[in-house]
């Protein structure tokens, strides 16, 4: 190292890009310019490509299997079915109970039966078609509750419950001068990413395999693929490649381990791309759920107890139902002091598609039922829905029902009142309004006829990470060299990001840590130990403090250095590049470094968790957020059109890393709990999708999405890494609830199962007869009301 | 998709030709639906005549005073046209409604006519559907039936036409000129599409071959005093639950003369000729014409799904009225 005198400069300048800044995204601009490579864009040079024979029926035995003719076929390269899986025919990331490719039976309509790979995307699709597969059809299971009965068909060994978890908490026989009682059911909700499926495998010529995926966790792909192809995992190597959005749906496999055995056996690079109508049946979906509640009170408004009976379709196989399940159970009370509850979360599974990770994961449900409760003895107490929240909200040093204590931050009492206190949106006079500002907007439904306002409010929270027991850590190495002259830092992590910004907070942080600005966050692959999976709003907590302890590490090193060479013993720091000390640069670091290069890995991982005991009792989560909303709406009762007027939202996050991705998190979470809301619901029959496909699946348009107004709370997390809180699901889990108590409030209806539709508001107002319009009230007000007086 | 061949003909005469002697072929305008079609294999045609370039792509005024419309005439010029957007300006509205902008700039004035149902049994190979496969037998009559049709529908069949355009047309009393290998003909909108009946598999009453070359407006002035109004699940790019155009004539309060039509509740653009006689002559009032919309509704016969659409028709019927009594006064 050669050393040069300390030279004057000007006072230390702040390194840019740092956390706090809205740093903008590598991908946006490609992204919006239709540049960007998405998984489903790969291409090498004879490449064949991967098609997947899906069963037809939900639940049939396989008889056999004959696929000579499609093996015949010009252009058709390989033919394959269950006999060709090399090592374990089943996977999942849970509980390994999902066929590969089904062999005897089929459980869901869409199953994997056989693949082909082909010269043409078109010749495998034609080959499909030859295939042909006997089935012997048998009468599907397609209702949790049924196949909760005693003679149900036992879809599995081990029978038709997945997985039960019950919550006893305090005296069973509590008694309350106020009950309310409520039946809720939520209807099945789609990811609807836009990327499809998609992935291109390359064999080595080793007998190993090359994946570019899109996936939300590499290594636990990695896992699964290496046991069905019987190979160590190192000869299975997995690179992220551009994922089109994920909320859940892509932490299980799909066509991973497919094009990986398509490859190895033509020894020849295999892409698979699913479309749009496979793909909903190729992912994971939100779970269904019936819930049965019962809220008992004092008159003054003090909860004395909640009783839960929940039950979700957990489809055919068992996904990541084994914790959604286990989440419900912990979030059934909401974030309330409930001195007593009894809690019984059931899982099942059934022959309709199976469901696992959505955005929300078990709270998503349960928040629409107990905040529909909250508002229901609130009616029946007289009092406001927000004072009775407030009145019961849970705090830091009191016990979940589940018997966690509260962490500190549990702000609930703080969110609530804030939402409150941000100014309600200008009500105009309905007529002459612009027509995007009325229910129907642009289809010219009502000049303001028939149009009323409500106003409902919800809170709602969620654990952060992976829990219950669950060794979850992620590995980060930095490295940091001189290039060209210039300081430059590098990540390298296998965490995926599918579209919610952590290249950019892994960046944001390696600049705050390092004090250089430029920093490449290489591409996502298995050569960098696991970072986890990018769902449960984990990886700004987990990876981000791998890369921060990381990122400290090497800074450390460096500052022995600078200690050796100058002697300094002041505090020392990097700004911009330089060494400071006392405010003063000593040292660029580049004289520092030299040719050197200061990597350091880290395997950051937190608090431990622990399962539930039998009671439904245990330290099972390590963070938990909050956020709270409210929704105001208005409601054409006359056509059962609604338009959201606004959202305003409360939530905690600990710290603000990214204030401009924060506000993307928060705005698209609440267009998924508007969507859950109002509109999305993949519709089954006997076990069918009816609606694969986004003319049939609706999910919310621009048109549709209010302007959010947001207070964001910055109080720390003493544990995590600059008291950041994950902040991707809170907005999904609080704005349904607080949309549809808003429609109650518009339409005086019960409105107990999402999504509601106009068919739900329309022709069926319960408004007590004394309010019946009378003939010479205004023009509009009666139309079509009377007569469909329907008490259903 | 199942490989066909791709023709495309000099002229009309041609491609009138080619396909008369093709059984299984079928015309190709902008092909935003029957491409899809293809692709889900509902529609299997072995050759594809490409017709868009073939008749006229313009709006051009007739001798008595309408308007004539090609049939290659894409959905977002004619909204944009300002002799529809003046003198029949439900009909611009009712394009609007439709689709998106991209699919408008491709679809054709024929094709959006001649579009097929969004029933998912129909499109949905695997199920049984009287449409698809005669005789094989409608899920939709025990299935997910809200978005079907409440008049008009037969044991055989409930689905319900898609198009928002055709329902304008319907009530401006439009008639489509076609050629066919017999010749030229000139059909009132009405005899168009058809009612399933026993014969679920055929939409209209075109024979195999017969082209749409335009379709002409009559010169009806109050037609300019004409509105569409859609009922759909979310905010736009949604096909309709329930559409209503109409055309409203008063004269010193009184009904002079009317035209409803009502989309997405039946087998064909339903026209709602029985309201229309009542109104007639009658004051033109809220009682009158909610009076007027029952009377159309007392023959629906709602599935297990679509009961809604029976208060929600007749909501949209009033309101739609009023608003052009209002403005028309
Ligand atoms: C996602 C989506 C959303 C949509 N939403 C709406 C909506 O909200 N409202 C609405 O009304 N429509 C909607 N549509 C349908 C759209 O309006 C139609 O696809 C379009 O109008 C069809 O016109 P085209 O020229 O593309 O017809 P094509 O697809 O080319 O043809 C349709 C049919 O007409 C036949 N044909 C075409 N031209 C002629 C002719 N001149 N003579 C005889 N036969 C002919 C073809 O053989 C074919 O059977 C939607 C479509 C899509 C894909």
């Amino acid at each position: 190292m050669t050393t040069t005198p300390t030279r004057t400069r000007p006072s230390a300048s702040r390194t840019r890009g740092g956390i706090g800044e809205s740093v903008g995204r590598p991908d946006g601009v490609p992204k919006v310019k239709g540049e960007f490579e998405y998984s489903s864009d790969l291409h090498v040079e004879g490449m064949l490509w991967g098609a997947t024979l899906r069963s037809p029926h939900p639940h049939a035995n396989i008889r056999s299997i004959y696929t000579s003719d499609a093996e015949a076929m010009a252009g058709v390269f390989a033919v394959l079915t269950h006999e060709d899986v090399p090592g374990r025919k089943v996977y999942g990331m849970e509980i390994p109970d999902q066929p590969v490719l089904a062999w005897e039976k089929v459980r869901y309509q869409g199953e994997a039966v056989a693949l082909v790979a082909a010269d043409h995307p078109e010749t495998a699709r034609l080959a499909l078609g030859k295939i042909r597969v006997d089935y012997e059809v048998l009468e599907p299971v397609t209702d949790a509750e049924t196949a909760m009965s005693e003679d149900a068909p036992k879809l599995h060994l081990s029978g038709n419950e997945l997985r039960r978890v019950d919550v006893r908490h305090g005296d069973p026989e509590a008694a309350a001068e106020v009950v309310v009682e409520g039946e809720y059911e939520v209807g099945m909700q789609d990811q609807a990413f836009l990327g499809p499926e998609s992935g291109l495998a390359i064999p080595d010529g080793e007998g190993g395999v090359d994946l570019y995926i899109s996936t939300q966790w590499l290594h636990v792909d990695q896992d699964q693929v290496a046991e069905s192809l019987d190979l160590p995992p190192e000869m299975v190597r997995l690179t992220l490649s551009g994922v089109g959005g994920a909320f859940g749906g892509r932490e299980d496999l799909s066509m991973q381990i497919h094009a990986c055995m398509l490859a190895l056996h033509t020894s020849r690079p295999v892409k698979m791309v699913y479309g749009r109508e496979e793909s909903f049946h190729g992912h994971v979906h939100r779970h269904p759920a019936k819930m049965r509640y019962e809220h008992g009170a004092t008159r003054d408004g003090k909860l004395t107890y909640v009783k839960a009976n929940l039950i979700f379709d957990g489809g055919a196989y068992a996904s990541s139902s084994n914790a959604v399940c286990l989440n419900a159970a912990t979030f059934a009370c909401g974030p309330y002091d409930v001195p007593n509850a009894r809690i019984e979360s059931h899982m099942l599974y059934t022959n309709n598609p199976p469901c696992g990770a959505m955005r929300g994961f078990g709270a998503v449900q349960v928040c629409f039922a107990h905040e529909a409760q909250m508002d229901k003895l609130a009616e029946k107490l007289g009092m406001d829905p927000v004072d009775l929240r407030l009145k019961n909200a849970i705090e830091p040093g009191m016990k979940f029902p589940f018997g966690q204590e509260v962490p500190y931050p549990a702000p609930v009492r703080e969110i609530l009142g804030r939402v409150r206190e941000i100014p309600m949106p200008d009500e105009q006079e309905a007529m002459g309004r612009d027509l995007r500002e009325l229910p129907g907007g642009v289809s010219n439904t009502t000049h303001g006829e028939g149009v009323r306002r409500g106003v409902g409010y919800a809170v709602g929270f969620k654990n952060i990470g992976f829990s219950a027991g669950f060794d979850d850590y992620s590995t980060a190495r930095i490295s940091l060299s001189i290039e060209d002259g210039e300081p430059v830092v590098r990540v390298y992590t296998a965490a995926a990001e599918v579209g919610q910004g952590l290249v950019m907070v892994q960046a944001q942080i390696a600049r705050t840590e390092l004090g250089v600005e430029n920093v490449v966050v290489e591409a996502a692959d298995t050569r960098t130990g696991s970072a986890g999976s990018t769902s449960a709003s984990r990886q700004s907590y987990v990876t981000g403090a791998a890369v921060k302890e990381a990122c400290e590490k090497v800074r450390e090193r460096i500052f022995e250095l600078v200690r050796d060479e100058f002697g300094e013993s002041d505090e020392l720091a990097i700004e911009d590049g330089n060494i400071i000390s006392d405010g003063r640069e000593i040292a660029p670091l580049m004289e520092i470094l030299d040719d050197g290069e200061i990597s350091e890995i880290v395997e950051f991982h937190h608090r431990a968790t622990h399962p539930l005991d039998e009671n439904g009792q245990g330290d099972a989560h390590f963070q938990f957020a909050f956020a709270a909303h409210r929704a105001v709406v208005e409601v054409d009762v006359e056509l059962g059109l609604v338009r959201v007027v606004e959202i305003a939202t409360t939530q905690d996050v600990g710290k603000v890393i990214n204030p401009k991705a924060l506000e993307g998190q928060i705005e698209g979470g609440i267009a998924q709990g508007l969507g859950l809301a109002l509109m999305e619901e993949i519709r089954i029959q006997d076990g069918e999708i009816q609606n694969a496909s986004f003319t049939d699946y609706l999910i919310p348009t621009i048109l549709d999405m209010p302007p959010v107004k947001m207070e964001i709370l910055e109080l720390a997390d003493p544990e995590a890494p600059y008291g950041l809180k994950g902040v991707g699901e809170p907005p999904t889990i609080a704005s349904t609830p607080a949309i549809v108590a808003a429609l109650r409030n518009a339409t005086a209806m019960e409105l107990g199962r999402i999504p509601v539709r106009p068919e739900h508001i329309i022709g069926i107002p319960k408004k007590p007869p004394d309010e019946l319009p009378q003939p010479e009230s205004s023009r509009y007000s009666g139309i079509g009301r009377l007569e469909d007086r329907r008490e259903t | 998709m199942r490989p066909y061949k791709y023709v495309r003909a000099q002229d009309v005469d041609g491609a009138v030709a080619t396909l008369a002697e093709a059984p299984n072929a079928a015309f190709l305008a902008g092909g935003t639906n029957l491409v899809d079609l293809m692709k889900l294999e509902v529609m299997t045609p072995d050759m594809l005549v490409d017709v868009r370039r073939l008749t006229s792509d313009r709006v051009e005024g007739l001798d008595d005073g309408g308007l004539r419309i090609g049939a290659a005439v894409p959905n977002s010029v004619l909204a944009a046209d300002h002799k529809i957007r003046s003198r029949y300006p439900a009909l611009s509205q009712a394009l609007l409604a439709g689709a998106s902008g991209q699919l408008r700039n491709l679809a054709t004035t024929g094709g959006n006519l001649l579009q097929h149902t969004r029933c998912v049994y129909w499109q949905d190979v695997t199920t049984p559907c009287n449409k698809r496969e005669p005789g094989s037998g409608c899920s939709a009559i025990e299935g997910h039936n809200k978005n079907h049709a409440i008049l008009g529908a037969s044991e055989h069949c409930v689905a319900t036409h898609p198009s928002d355009m055709a329902v304008a047309m319907a009530a401006l009393d439009a008639f489509i000129n076609v050629q066919g290998p017999e010749g030229e003909r000139r059909i009132p909108i009405e005899e168009l599409h058809r009612l399933p009946g026993d014969e679920p598999q055929r939409d209209t009453t075109l024979q195999h071959g017969e082209l749409i070359t335009s379709v002409d407006l009559p010169p009806v002035e109050f037609f300019s005093n004409s509105k569409y109004r859609k009922v759909r699940e979310r905010a736009s790019y949604a096909f309709a639950l329930v559409s209503v155009a109409a055309a409203l004539d008063i004269e010193d309060g009184i009904v002079g003369d009317v035209r409803i039509a009502l989309g997405g509740v039946a087998h064909k653009p339903w026209r709602a000729t029985k309201a229309e006689e009542a109104l007639r002559g009658e004051p033109a009032s809220e009682a009158n014409f909610r009076a007027a919309a029952d009377i159309e509704l007392e023959d629906a016969q709602p599935l297990r799904d679509n009961a809604f659409k029976v208060p929600l028709a007749r909501n949209v019927i009033t309101r739609t009225l009023l608003d052009l009594s209002e403005e028309g006064r």
